[in-house]
This record gives structure tokens, C-alpha cells and sequence, in this order.
């Protein structure tokens, strides 16, 4: 009886926090709502603002697909996104648990040397880049969309600072039961650090999947436009349907939504570095 | 069991991207990362960059038809589109920059105003077009003042920039006036008619978007005066230019000239959100203006106001296309220009047709497609009209900092509305520019 | 013997070690400190981009952007962003951690995946959201009239001040969620006994806020304000997205100003004077980065 009453006066002391939160969660998610409603309405509409569902829908949804090759962006943009994000988690996890697990002077060094990375600002490289994968004939291709961002500073650092908990005991134990360095990374590691592999593959997920400045420099062949691409190709030009547009980018959010819903507990996970 | 997940997951990946690599990004073009440019064995066909799918797009779509029926049966062009112009441009600099051209098709359609700078800046992403057959006399010249370099041609022109002032006819009406009052008038008559318009329908007579700043250049234009004079900025001591400006900034108190945010505003809010009484721009405005069905047969167009009276022309945008230097087939490139753009009257007839582009080729104007009236425009033959026009356009000088000039003077009109010196104002547009032009 | 063995094996796990990062390493290398320093030498050089040749005086790009005045404004823009908007959003953020923390709180996953949303949200979408619902006949409009708040319709892209508002508050939306969504986790490593201890001494919310949450959130604090800052630093999206620089440039930022420069509208490749200005951010971020990290560094 008292743990009841007890329970509903905490609830009435949150009172103002729901309040507060239901209006943070509506701010956040009308944008997203106007979106929706967009999408099913006619681009006049949308031009003057009207909010409410229409039935425009699937007119706009054909539209896209008569005047767009909306597939082909998607599984590009997919392609390149599941590429980069295997591979970096892959790249950047060796790297992180090889400079927090071998550390020694040389190889902080070096972590300190290669975080400069992190500042260089992508406009500054983006020329010099493209002279070398252009030369290196990766243009229009998954590798020179990838090649650049399968190292990143950020990724190292976060599989660096995860490791902290990894238990070095366990490790020796190994070497003892005859494991190698590699299996030792396989076998124990990669399960072990199985949240932080998903927070990183969420981020480098989202990013590959939302670039636009650098594909738009080294992918200059329809067939390997991606789905940003493809949406800022609807937006621009004389006039815009923004009705068609609008489903348009409800297609290139759905993945990232997707994604974070589905690996949204791990993500949460794998950022405070648990080990498993 | 772990490790079988994971050696799975690495073959996964593995065939994923070799696949990837083989696939030239994941189609089954054959183009593995390569040439943008269609490759020597191919001899009947051509690439070209191409931006606007209601516009240009379908121009090279009756460009290709006319050619593949009257001169090549094998022949194919294919139309690669970019989101923009900007995009066409960032092409040809990026590949410049890397010098590798490989990336470029075999023609591009390119902005005017640029290419001038383009040439000199990249003169290797180029191939003039030396002897080809085609009667430039043909064109208007004017338009050909931007694709000719030293005398030689680099570009075979496509639209037409020409300047049209759009009008509704009932709304002056409304306000006692009509399209003939408008034409050939001053531009104080015309803030005179602009006040009574707006006062009576509450409709702006002009409108520009705020961060473009075509006013100014085509007021300027019709004047026959430019922002640079032997290729320096001509700004303060530009009478012509400060009287512009002020009667601008004037209209936009007044009411009269409505300036919206961006493009798109302009376009989409303004224009098709039936804001506006009149349209003062380039002529492929005009499919914008016909998007508002409701308002069709209430539009007529006619030549621009000059501050002394009298007709003005000006021209704004418009592009030509260009052989760039990764063309390997060069010969078909130039028989299917001169054999489409260059004389056909089909393709000229079919481009505007199909995507509202008007040709500056005098011998297009006669045609039937031509002649005919518009209903949209109550039944004026507009094409024609458009033609006509663009011959009188006068040459002013032109810059490679035209655009540079235009965005320090509509910054200065915005800060001159929201309250600066008008005269301050233009001198920091001056030293700006002059201080981009490294002068 | 025994002492030896088990140095060549302690030099097998180093050599180990290192071959775990060179893959990392070679690629950061070619891919960002090979053309960085490629884009340096550009940076003393001058001309078209096809055809550039060394500058006279060397560093004339870079004394020369400080008296450009667009650039000038472009720092000034980007700092305002920085000192408004980065403080306002990991301030929101922590609050929303700590709220959403609480252990009595129902439906958390609702809000939290609420906060998150936007984002998801790709980029051009959030701009055109931002851009009709702050729009002269927009949302926004009709419902400050509305509320009488407004006599009429403003036009808040169109005004310098009022545009770089809306910037902020685009950027706010954008990025809270994705900032909670670390102290979250920094919270929840955070034994829930610190609180209820707390509690029996007698301390309130907001203290328990100042002197257990963020003391112990800090390191996370630390890198969300790194990350923040080298975001807002080479903020681009928005000024291009949102308000394209303007009204008369007044939105304009670093990045937006350099691209403008390289790849921008009018024909301009001034690469030479683009990578200048890029060294310029880059010098900034290492700066600020680096105060940050000395100044909150507790470990030694």
C-alpha cells in the first residue's frame, strides 16, 4: 500500500519532466512529422505550408520512380555504406587494440601523431585525393568512394578507449593455452567488445550513408550516384516538386532510422565501452 | 562457432566488394571506375553532361532523334545528368586540377557567363571547333560574344537568354494600365505603374531573390553599360550603375520589387505562388510561369523599361555546348553539332517543343512552331518575339568576374534596403571585388 | 636463457602490436596527411588550378586573408555559432541525459528515440524542413501571429540576425539527441547508490547535477566539446543548405567561404587561397582542441 502511494507521488514529482520531455519530443519529432506529411501531399501544398496527410502519396512515389532511378541510388548508396562500415570497424578495431593492449612510447606516439588527423578539414584534402584516385583509376567506384574514410582517427580512438576494460589477464591466459596474437584478437576480442563494434558501425554506417560533398567529387558516372546525390539532384534545378522530393528523402532516412532503431541498445552500449 | 560467423562475415565482405570494384560501383556498366568519355571503338556515339530534365535534357534528347533520323541510323547520345550547372563546372575543374580528363565526356553544356574563365583558366579541357560547318551569321551575336575566344569558337549556342518582361494583362488592367504603357517606357513611369499595381491588386510588379542579383546586370545591360569597364570594376563611378541601384532599392520600399530569399522562393513561392504582376527575366523563366494554370491567356510579354525611355534588351544565362579534350572522336562531335544545333530548324522545333527551349538561330524563328501563338500568353507568338529580341541585345563588356561583380553589388542592394549608405555601400562592393581580382 | 625467451617473446607481441595498426596508420597517412600536405604546398602557390605557379611574396594567401573582409566576417560567423550553439546544446543534452536517467521515469525509450530522430534525418531534408517552417508565410509565422507575438509575418531567413537564429536553432535540433545519446551512456556507468547517497545528505536535484553528474560526465563532456567544436569549426551543410551564406553573406561560414572558393558559384578555383584559408581552420581546431584537452585533463 505505502510502496503504491510512495511510487505514485514519484510520478507526480515528474510531473514538470514529462512535461518537459513531451515537449523536447515533439520538437524533435514534428520536423520529421512535416516530412511524412509532405510526402503524401502535392508540391503546391507543400509550398504553402499545409501539414495535414494527403493522398498524393503514391503520385509522388511514381513520379520519383518515372523520373529517377531511385534503386539503383539506394543499393549504391547501400553498397558503399556496408563496404565502409566492414571495413572500418574492421581496420580501426585492430588498430585501437593494438595501441591499447601493445602500448609502449613509440605507438602513443604515433596515436597522438595520427589524432592531428581528426582536425584536417575534408575541404583541404579533397583536391589532392582526387588527383591520387583519379590517377589510381578509382573513380566511380566503390574503393575511391571508401578508401579515404576506412581510417579514421575517431573510430581508433573510440576502440582505443573501449579497450581500456578489456581484461589483460585473460590474455595472458591465452598465450598460455597457445593462442597467437590474431586469435587472440578474433576469438576474444571481437566478441568481447561486441557493443563498441555496433556504436561504431551505427556512426560510420550514418556517415557513409549521409556523405554528399565527397561523392559528389568522385562520382561523376549516373550509375554510381548515391542516394544523397540523387535527392540534391531533385532539389535543384528550376523548379522543385516537393512532394516527390519529400519521398525521396523519406527513402534516404529509412536505413539510418533502421539502423539505430534496431542496434539502438548496443549503440547506447558500445559508446560507454562495456565489455562483454 | 564464433570464429565460423566470422570468416563467413570476412568472405562475405570480401565478394561484396570485389564484386563492387568489378561493377564500376555496383551496376553492370562496363565502366569499371573509367572513362567518362565514350571509348574510340564506339563510333557512333557520344556523352554529354547535361543539368535541367525539363530543360536542357530534352533539347540533346530532340538534338540526338533529328540526328539519329536524318543523318546517323547507329547513331546514340547519352545524356548524363547532373544535379546542376555548378556540377558541369566542378567537373571540369576537378579534372583539370588533377590534370586527368578522363573523367569528362565527350561534350558539355556549359554556362556562358563561365566559360570564358574557363577557357583561360583550363585551356587543356578544351577543343575548339576550328572548321566546322556552320553559318555563325546565323546567330545572334550577342550570344556568340561569350563562346568566341580570341576569335576562335569553342561552343555551338543551344538556348536563348534573352530577356522577357512578362506582364498579367488583368492586373494592369485593374490598375488602370496596359502592356503597352509598359513597353518602351521609363523606369519612373514604371514605379509609377508599379505603386498604382500594387496599391490596387497588392501584387509586386518585379521581383528578384535576394542572394541572385540578375536585376542590376540585365537593367544595366539594356542600358548598354557594364560593371567593367577595360576590365576593371566600374561600380561608384558608374552612374548608370548607382541610378539602378537606387531606383532598385526605391521599388523594394515602394512595394513594387518583392525580393524573396533564394531561388527557389522566387521560383516556387513567388512566381508560382501567384505573388507577382510581371516577370523580368531570362526566357526560360517562362515554363515557371506557366506552372500557375489558373492564370493562363492573362500573360503577355513585351521588352524591358531603360531610364530614358525607349525599348531595352539585355540577355541572362543561357549555355552553349562545348568539345571537351577527352572527345576521341572529335569529327562526329562537330557533324552532330553543325547537323543539329548548328542548322537544323527540326531540332530547334522539337527543343522547344518538348523543353520550352528558344533558339538564337535566326532561320528557327521562321518556322511554324515558331510563328505559332501561345495560348498561355494569349495567343502572342512569344517564340518568335523572343527571337527577335535577342537580336537587338547590345554587347557590354564581360568579365571573369562576372558573377563576382554581380554577388558584391546584390549584397550591397541588400545592405543599402536594410539601411546603409548607398554610396558606402557600392564602394565596398568595389574594393571587394577589386581586391578578388587581385588588382 | 629463460630471461632471453621471453624477451623475443615480448618483442613478438610488440611487433604484433604494430602490425595491428599499420593498416590504420598507412591509410591515415595516404589519405589525409599526404594530401595535407600537398594542399600545404598549394597554399604557397597561385593561379589557375591546372596551371599554378609559387606565390610572390610565399605567404601572400595567407597575409592576404586578413584583409578579406567576407572571410573576416565568415570567423566571425563561425564563432558566434560556436560560443552560442555549442554550449546551449551540451547543456540541453546533459539535461536530457540526466532526465531521461532517472530510474523512475516510464516510456525512456520513447523519448529517447524521439530525441534521437532527427538525427536520422538526412541533411537535405533538415534543411528544407528549416527552411519552409521558418519561411515569411511558414509555420512559424502563422503561429507567432497567431499568439500575437508578432503584428505580422517576418521574414527570418531575409534578416541577418534573425537568419543566424535559425542556424542555431537548426543546429541545436540537429545534434542534441546525438550528444545525450553519450552522456547517456557516461551516465549509466554511474552507480545509481552515488544518487540515493546524495540524497540522504540532503542534497537537491540541481546539486546533485552540478557536483556528481558533471564531474563525473567529464571526460565524456570533454570529447563531445572536441567534437563539437571541430564540427562547428567546419560547419558547411547549414550556410549552403539553409540560408546559402546569406542575406548579403552576414550567415556565411569558414568552410562555406572556402568552398565558395574552390568549387563556387561564379567560375572561382582559387585553390592556392582555399587551402590557405584551410590551414588557417585547421590551426584553429588544433588550438582549441588542444586547450581543451590540457584544460580538462585530470588523469596526470
Amino acid at each position: 500500500m505505502t510502496e503504491k502511494k510512495n511510487r505514485s507521488m514519484i510520478q507526480r514529482r515528474l510531473i514538470p519532466t514529462y512535461i518537459f520531455l513531451i515537449i523536447v519530443a515533439f520538437l524533435s519529432v514534428f520536423p520529421f512529422y512535416w516530412m511524412i506529411s509532405a510526402a503524401t501531399n502535392n508540391t503546391f501544398d507543400v509550398a504553402n505550408g499545409k501539414i495535414t496527410i494527403g493522398g498524393e502519396l503514391m503520385t509522388n512515389f511514381n513520379n520519383l520512380l518515372a523520373n529517377y532511378d531511385l534503386w539503383r541510388a539506394m543499393g549504391n548508396s547501400f553498397l558503399y555504406a556496408v563496404v565502409q562500415t566492414v571495413l572500418a570497424i574492421l581496420i580501426c578495431s585492430l588498430a585501437g587494440f593494438g595501441f591499447e593492449l601493445y602500448h609502449d612510447k613509440w605507438k602513443d606516439l604515433l596515436f597522438s601523431i595520427l589524432l592531428l588527423a581528426m582536425m584536417i578539414p575534408q575541404v583541404a584534402t579533397m583536391i589532392p585525393l582526387f588527383k591520387m584516385l583519379s590517377s589510381m583509376k578509382l573513380l566511380n567506384s566503390v574503393w575511391g568512394f571508401i578508401l579515404p574514410s576506412l581510417s579514421t582517427p575517431f573510430l581508433i580512438m573510440m576502440f582505443r578507449q573501449n579497450s581500456r576494460n578489456f581484461p589483460v589477464d585473460t590474455m595472458e591466459a591465452a598465450r598460455i593455452d597457445g593462442l597467437n596474437e590474431f586469435q587472440i584478437f578474433y576469438r576474444m576480442y571481437m566478441p568481447m567488445m561486441k557493443a563498441t563494434y555496433a556504436a561504431a558501425g551505427v556512426i560510420t554506417f550514418m556517415n557513409a550513408w549521409n556523405a554528399y560533398l565527397w561523392p559528389k567529387v568522385i562520382m561523376t558516372m549516373p550509375e554510381a550516384q548515391t542516394m544523397p546525390m540523387l535527392i540534391a539532384n531533385m532539389s535543384s534545378g528550376y523548379t522543385t516538386d516537393y512532394g516527390m522530393l519529400m519521398v525521396g528523402v523519406l527513402f534516404c532516412s529509412i536505413p539510418t532510422m533502421i539502423v539505430f532503431f534496431v542496434l539502438q541498445k548496443q549503440f547506447a552500449e558500445g559508446i560507454t565501452g562495456a565489455v562483454k | 562457432m564464433k570464429k565460423k560467423v566470422l570468416s563467413v562475415l570476412l568472405a562475405g565482405v570480401m565478394a561484396f566488394s570485389l564484386a563492387a570494384c568489378g561493377g564500376g560501383g555496383g551496376s553492370d556498366s562496363s565502366s569499371d571506375g573509367g572513362d567518362a568519355a565514350t571509348e574510340e571503338g564506339s563510333e557512333n556515339k557520344l556523352t554529354v553532361f547535361a543539368w535541367d530534365p525539363a530543360f536542357n535534357i530534352p533539347a540533346l534528347e530532340a538534338a540526338a532523334a533529328d540526328y539519329k533520323e536524318n543523318v546517323n541510323p547507329d547513331f546514340e547520345l547519352e545524356i548524363i545528368e547532373q544535379a546542376a550547372s555548378q556540377d558541369v563546372e566542378t567537373a571540369v575543374t576537378t579534372a583539370a586540377s588533377a590534370g586527368d580528363f578522363s573523367n569528362l565526356p565527350d561534350l558539355v553544356l556549359f554556362q556562358d557567363h563561365y566559360i570564358q574563365r574557363y577557357v583561360a583558366d583550363y585551356p587543356d579541357a578544351w577543343t575548339p571547333l576550328g572548321d566546322i560547318d556552320i553559318n555563325w551569321d546565323d546567330f545572334a551575336a550577342e550570344k556568340l560574344d561569350y563562346s568566341t575566344i580570341d576569335g576562335e569558337h569553342y561552343g555551338v549556342p543551344v538556348d536563348n537568354g534573352t530577356v522577357v518582361c512578362a506582364y498579367r494583362t488583368d492586373l494592369l488592367e485593374e490598375a488602370g494600365y496596359t502592356i503597352d504603357d509598359l513597353t518602351g517606357c521609363t523606369w519612373d513611369e514604371f514605379m509609377e505603374i508599379g505603386k498604382a499595381v500594387h496599391d490596387k491588386t497588392g501584387k509586386a510588379l518585379l521581383c528578384m531573390n535576394s542572394d541572385g542579383n540578375d536585376l542590376p546586370y540585365m537593367m544595366m545591360q539594356a542600358e548598354g553599360v557594364s560593371q567593367f569597364k577595360d576590365g576593371k570594376p566600374y561600380i561608384t563611378e558608374n552612374e548608370t550603375l548607382v541610378t539602378i541601384v537606387e531606383k532598385l532599392v526605391q521599388m523594394a520600399k515602394d512595394g513594387t520589387l518583392l525580393m524573396p530569399n533564394s531561388w527557389s522562393d522566387y521560383t516556387d513561392k513567388a512566381i508560382q505562388g501567384d505573388q507577382v504582376a510581371g516577370v523580368m527575366n531570362g526566357n526560360w523563366i517562362i515554363p515557371t510561369i506557366e506552372k500557375v494554370e489558373a492564370n493562363s491567356g492573362k500573360w503577355e510579354i513585351t521588352s524591358m523599361p531603360t531610364l530614358e525611355g525607349g525599348e531595352g534588351y539585355a540577355s541572362n544565362g543561357g549555355s552553349s555546348l562545348y568539345i571537351t579534350s577527352n572527345c576521341k572522336n572529335v569529327d562526329l562531335a562537330k557533324d552532330f553539332l553543325a547537323k543539329t544545333f548548328g542548322s537544323s530548324t527540326t531540332t530547334y522545333d522539337n527543343a522547344l517543343k518538348d523543353g520550352g527551349v528558344i533558339s538564337t538561330y535566326a532561320p528557327a524563328a521562321e518556322t511554324e512552331v515558331y510563328q505559332e501563338g501561345v495560348e498561355y500568353f494569349n495567343d502572342q507568338p512569344i517564340y518568335a518575339d523572343i527571337v527577335e529580341m535577342g537580336t537587338h541585345v547590345q554587347i557590354v563588356e564581360q568579365s571573369d568576374y562576372h558573377y563576382s561583380a554581380r554577388n558584391y553589388v546584390g549584397t550591397a542592394i541588400v545592405n543599402i534596403i536594410n539601411g546603409a549608405d548607398t554610396m558606402e555601400a557600392l564602394q565596398e562592393a568595389e574594393d571587394q571585388l577589386n581586391f578578388e581580382m587581385g588588382n | 636463457m629463460k630471461q632471453k625467451r621471453k624477451m623475443t617473446l615480448l618483442g613478438k607481441q610488440s611487433a604484433a602490436g604494430w602490425a595491428f595498426l599499420t593498416p590504420a596508420t598507412i591509410l591515415i597517412a595516404i589519405m589525409a596527411f599526404w594530401p595535407m600536405i600537398q594542399a600545404f604546398i598549394m597554399s604557397l602557390q597561385t593561379g589557375s588550378s591546372a596551371n599554378m605557379h609559387w606565390n610572390e611574396p610565399i605567404f601572400n594567401n595567407y597575409t592576404r586573408m586578413f584583409s578579406d573582409k567576407v572571410f573576416m566576417t565568415s570567423v566571425g560567423n563561425t564563432f558566434l555559432y560556436l560560443v552560442i550553439q555549442v554550449p546551449i546544446m551540451l547543456i540541453l543534452a546533459i539535461l536530457l541525459a540526466q532526465l531521461l536517467n532517472n530510474q523512475h521515469l516510464r516510456f525512456k525509450g520513447f523519448f529517447r528515440t524521439c530525441v534521437f530522430l532527427p538525427c536520422a534525418t538526412s541533411l537535405v531534408s533538415y534543411a528544407l524542413i528549416f527552411k519552409s517552417l521558418f519561411a515569411t508565410d511558414g509555420l512559424v509565422n502563422a503561429i507567432l501571429v497567431n499568439l500575437g507575438i508578432l503584428q505580422e509575418n517576418y521574414n527570418f531567413l531575409g534578416n541577418s540576425a534573425s537568419a543566424k537564429a535559425v542556424i542555431i536553432i537548426a543546429l541545436i535540433w540537429r545534434w542534441t539527441g546525438y550528444n545525450m545519446v553519450f552522456y547517456l551512456a557516461g551516465l549509466q556507468n554511474i552507480e545509481y547508490s552515488v544518487y540515493e547517497a546524495a540524497k540522504i545528505d540532503g542534497a537537491n536535484g540541481w546539486k546533485t547535477f552540478w557536483r556528481i553528474t558533471v564531474p563525473l560526465l567529464k571526460p565524456t563532456i570533454i570529447m563531445t566539446f572536441i567534437m563539437s567544436i571541430n564540427g562547428t569549426l567546419q560547419l558547411f551543410d547549414e550556410s549552403v543548405n539553409l540560408t546559402n551564406g546569406g542575406p548579403a553573406n552576414s550567415t556565411i561560414t569558414m568552410s562555406h567561404y572556402i568552398y565558395n572558393n574552390s568549387f563556387g558559384a561564379g567560375g572561382v578555383s582559387n585553390f592556392g587561397y582555399a587551402t590557405a584559408m584551410c590551414f588557417f581552420v585547421f590551426i584553429l581546431v588544433a588550438v582549441l582542441a588542444f586547450i581543451n584537452m590540457k584544460v580538462g585533463d585530470t588523469r596526470d
